[in-house]
């Protein structure tokens, strides 16, 4: 108990006589974690995004002729072959004549004449609601060209490749902005706990004297280190909240954005996240203190 | 009838022999009781003489790049005894003071300290060596920006004494030293005799087994001397072993002590032998000058 009161009085203390780099290191730390944390929520809302259009998401493969029993068990088994699928249904011909002169309504007029068997028959697949397995499309569609009797398969090939190269986009960007944030906590938490070091070193090399441990000396610039992690990273994230909240209002009415459901992180990711930034901040402060103190 | 002070009188202390104290306090022990006691850190190589407190088997100390400053030092100090070690400035007095407190490490021979190999003692255990001894530095040591209450409590801190045990232990500290109305001023703000004295006070603060002064007197008048030297006297009633590294004649010249000269790094001579012809109060007035008891 007394242990923790001396660390925490000298904590306060090295945050008080070095508050100009405390406070700019705070903000450094806020921004980062601002600039992560905005792209990663984008991220997250777009995957979200993907899963819900995936619902609609189905390969429609095109036959020359209505497949007999026999056949059709040969097309399942080969199409499970490649993938696994939510599930495969056989359109034939009638069936594809039928929906068409439903979805007609009350022009199904225009059909009077047109023969039962026009359209082709037709496997409709439909694949495990995935993201993993949307980026997978194409080769599944490749591979189903490949089956015999098929005459063409057909997805929603344009917008999956946008999709897809939104997402990888977004992937390069999380990256970049989570070294970022990586280099700047570190770094710069390195860097005040540098100063703080420096400037209290008489005091530090009084303290080895009269028999401090390694540990009353090192704590309290752990806990500085963790201190500017935990606070930087709740603004950032505060800050990312206000954002959300200005562009949902800006948005607000019969736009795109709000047909989509944009949501802001769930508690867990918040956490992990301000977790995340107290330990990168903590560890900068770790390793300034071990090599300076050389303890 | 008043106690007089008896200094510790050793007669031909050889190396490794028991020393047996046997002294009056004119102050009377503190009682053990007041001190609360410190965690459990029991270290300490129990390996030599439990009588002896510091140990050197020829100890030399060079410095780069060729600087000896100490050399083939022999010395054994028993617990409880007050020793002198007088010699010219460059003798390498501060440099076997600071071998002890194991601020620096032998370039060869073995320094045995409180039980501690300080050789073999690890970083992150010198701490427990460095909690055994009280250090009164020659250029104080003190952070000038705190308060002299805050620089005595350091020593106390650290160790992590009740707040209100540092709170009476420094009062009674700047009283015994003259400095009660410097409690709250900043050691930069004092004059060096005052530095010094605060300086002693946080070598003494926390009960040490050994404290090591140097040139404790150095920018005393003889009545702040006296002061000083009670308060050396009062700690080594309790056991305390001390050594002084002085060059101040007025200190030992006529003292039972053993005064250990040191000439170029090298022991030079050792004197233990009490002057025959004064009393013992005489002895004890003649180190203490200012002492009332």
């Amino acid at each position: 108990m007394r242990f923790l009161t001396v660390v925490l009085q000298h904590t306060c203390r090295n945050m008080l006589f070095t508050w100009k780099s405390q406070i700019m290191t705070l903000f450094t730390v806020s921004l980062s974690v601002l600039i992560f944390s905005f792209f990663y929520l984008i991220y997250s809302n777009a995957l979200h995004v993907g899963q819900e259009l995936g619902n609609d998401l189905r390969l429609i493969v095109y036959l020359d002729e209505d497949p007999s029993p026999a056949m059709q068990e040969q097309y399942q088994m080969k199409i499970l072959k490649f993938d696994q699928v939510d599930r495969i249904e056989f359109i034939s011909s009638q069936q594809a004549f039928k929906r068409f002169e439903q979805q007609l309504g009350d022009n199904r007029d225009v059909l009077t004449g047109v023969p039962a068997d026009f359209l082709p028959p037709s496997i409709e697949v439909y694949p495990v609601r995935s993201l993993d397995n949307l980026s997978r499309i194409k080769r599944f569609s490749d591979y189903l060209q490949t089956l015999p009797g098929v005459l063409k398969v057909q997805y929603g090939k344009e917008w999956i490749e946008r999709f897809f190269s939104f997402i990888q986009l977004m992937r390069v960007v999380i990256l970049l902005s989570g070294s970022l944030l990586i280099m700047t906590t570190t770094f710069m938490v390195a860097h005040t706990i540098r100063l703080t070091l420096l400037s209290r070193q008489q005091e530090l090399e009084l303290l080895r004297l009269v028999g401090a441990t390694n540990n009353y000396i090192r704590m309290p610039f752990l806990l500085e280190g963790a201190l500017q992690g935990l606070l930087g990273a709740s603004c950032g994230i505060a800050a990312l909240l206000l954002l959300f909240n200005w562009i949902k209002l800006q948005f607000a009415g019969p736009t795109t954005l709000t047909l989509l459901p944009f949501t802001f992180f769930p508690w867990p990711v918040i956490l992990s996240i301000i977790g995340i930034a107290t330990l990168l901040c903590a560890a900068g402060s770790f390793s300034t203190t071990r090599r300076i103190l050389q303890l | 009838m008043e106690q007089s002070i008896r200094p510790v009188s050793l007669k031909s202390f050889p190396p490794g022999a028991p020393f047996e104290k046997k002294q009056l306090c004119a102050y009377g022990p503190i009682s053990e009781t007041s001190i609360p006691p410190l965690r459990s850190e029991s270290m300490s190589q129990e390996t030599h003489h439990p009588d002896v407190m510091i140990d050197l088997v020829k100890v030399t100390k060079v410095y780069p790049p060729d600087v000896q400053a100490i050399s083939d030092i022999s010395l054994t100090v028993a617990k409880g005894e007050i020793v002198f070690l007088t010699g010219m400035s460059g003798a390498g007095k501060t440099t076997l003071l600071r071998l002890i407190s194991r601020i620096e490490k032998p370039t060869k021979g073995m320094v045995e300290v409180a039980g501690f190999d300080i050789a073999k003692l690890p970083q992150r255990n010198i701490h427990q060596l460095r909690r055994k001894i009280g250090m009164a530095y020659q250029d104080f040591k003190l952070l000038p920006e705190r308060t002299v209450a805050d620089n005595i409590a350091i020593a106390m801190e650290v160790v992590y004494r009740p707040p209100s045990f540092i709170e009476k232990r420094i009062r009674a500290l700047l009283d015994q030293l003259d400095l009660v109305r410097k409690y709250a001023t900043p050691t930069g703000e004092l004059s060096r005799g005052e530095q010094q004295r605060v300086s002693i006070a946080r070598a003494v603060a926390n009960f040490p087994e050994i404290v090591l002064a140097d040139e404790p007197t150095g920018n005393l008048d003889a009545e702040t001397t006296g002061k000083v030297m009670n308060l050396f006297h009062q700690l080594n009633c309790q056991g305390t072993t001390i050594l002084i590294a002085t060059h101040d004649q007025s200190l030992y010249q006529r003292t039972s002590h053993r005064i250990i000269e040191l000439r170029f790094g090298r022991l030079r001579s050792q004197v233990s032998d009490p002057p025959e012809e004064n009393s013992e109060e005489e002895a004890a007035s003649s180190l203490f000058p200012s002492s009332e008891a």
